[in-house]
């Protein structure tokens, strides 16, 4: 496969921002797959897809943040958007877009990486041992076939094998939180599927997902990791996981919690790092 | 790659508010969205008259009030979009899932059916989360 050089625009999305690594590292898978990257996120670039109930507001924040996209690929030629929201993916695609006219093209991470799978497996020098069960939802593939691309890409490293458990419904887990239930049923199923399989792992593809299994970690004898931490894994890169640190009794450090502001920390971050797991300990 | 579609409106808001009436006329309450979606088990629908629920959907997409159980269904959408495939009038145009996103919108914004669910502090906690992990460089050109 050749240098494609063509530049592009990693669209994060606004909560990732609870995972700089899992940004940087897919920020440098796209880089060793070709691409030419620059990064963008944050509530800057909000979609708008979170203010259904305010549509004047999220149709503003469509316009402004396709236009910044246009801007990017009329100045900086960088032609192609690549989500990792599947939030942000399917609002581009079926309200952000008919509304505003796109001078780009939208593609998501996993299948820029699946389809660079030849360039990228040698990279992957490392044995993963470790037994997946990766954890799948319905949702987000009536647009991209992310649960084939996830596994195809894992499927490329070295000692890792892959079980792939029955989808739960929404797109992420974050879209089962307003029904009374249903995200801990998800989390259920999945954990309970992953200790029959005897797995050792259990792999989140999207960071709404992860964020609610690490509070999980090490239970049955289960860790987790987002399947951009075992690519990281298998290519010798430190694939350490922050949040999971965090929401598993850590904290950040002094200098950080200084730098974001103790306050917002202990009102906004604090909270959400000591709420109970979606499933209580049995 | 994903194709976007050719805009068809001046804005997002201006697509989403022809986009209602015309899913809605293309809508025929067949009931196969409603039974396709596993999100009905989650909020104990399941045997009830799909057709019924369904025949909501266009009712709430034009902004007129909904049946209790259709608003029921469509608050808790999670995007599964099991409804795309399963709708007979794909084909011609409609697609389910944008037409149950409309009506839910239209539930909340319209007819107040359902109560809007918005976060305020979510910008202020993922702005803090970007201090405490990105260096100043990062958050100068990603943010």
């Amino acid at each position: 496969m050749a240098l494609t050089s063509e530049k592009i625009t990693f669209w994060f999305g606004c909560n990732m921002l609870r995972h700089a690594e899992m940004i940087r590292l897919s920020m440098l898978l796209l880089e060793k797959a070709g691409y030419d990257v620059t990064a963008a996120g944050g509530p800057g670039y909000c979609c708008g897809t979170p203010h259904d109930a305010t549509p004047k507001a999220a149709s503003t924040m469509a316009q402004r943040t396709v236009g910044r996209f246009n801007e990017a690929a009329a100045t900086e030629g960088r032609s192609t958007v690549v989500t990792w929201c599947p939030s942000c993916h399917i609002h581009m695609a079926d309200i952000m877009a008919p509304g505003n006219p796109v001078q780009f093209d939208v593609a998501h991470v996993t299948e820029m990486l699946a389809a660079a799978g030849d360039r990228l497996a040698p990279l992957f020098k490392r044995e993963v041992k470790r037994r997946v069960l990766l954890h799948r939802h319905h949702g987000f593939n009536s647009h991209v076939p992310v649960n084939d691309r996830v596994a195809a890409l894992l499927g490329r490293i070295p000692g890792l094998e892959i079980v792939e458990g029955a989808p739960a419904g929404g797109h992420m887990c974050s879209s089962l939180a307003a029904v009374k239930g249903a995200l801990a049923t998800a989390v259920s199923a999945t954990w309970d599927e992953a200790a029959a399989a005897k797995c050792d792992t259990v792999a989140s593809i999207f960071h709404s997902c992860h964020r609610e299994f690490v509070a999980l970690e090490g239970r049955d004898g289960i860790g987790v990791r987002n399947w951009v931490h075992l690519v990281a894994e298998a290519m010798g890169l430190d694939a350490g996981d922050a949040y999971l640190g965090w929401r598993t009794g850590g904290a950040p450090d002094i200098s950080a919690i200084e730098r974001a502001g103790a306050e917002n920390y202990g009102r906004l971050v604090e909270p959400e790092l000591r709420k109970a797991p979606p499933v209580p300990a049995k | 790659m994903t194709r976007m579609p050719d805009a068809t409106a001046p804005t997002s808001q201006a697509y989403l508010a022809a986009a209602g009436p015309e899913f809605a006329a293309l809508c025929t309450a067949c009931g196969k969205c409603f039974d396709a979606c596993p999100l009905v088990d989650s909020i104990g629908l399941r045997g009830a008259d799909a057709t019924a629920v369904t025949g909501g959907l266009a009712q709430l997409a034009r902004g007129e009030t909904g049946p209790d159980a259709t608003v029921a269904w469509v608050g808790a959408c999670g995007k599964s979009g099991l409804c795309i495939a399963a709708c007979p009038q794909r084909d011609r145009g409609l697609n389910a899932m944008m037409l149950v996103r409309i009506a839910r919108q239209q539930a909340i914004v319209t007819t107040k059916q359902l109560a809007a669910k918005h976060d305020p502090a979510a910008f202020p906690r993922v702005k803090t989360f970007a201090r405490l992990q990105l260096t100043d460089e990062e958050q100068k050109t990603w943010l």
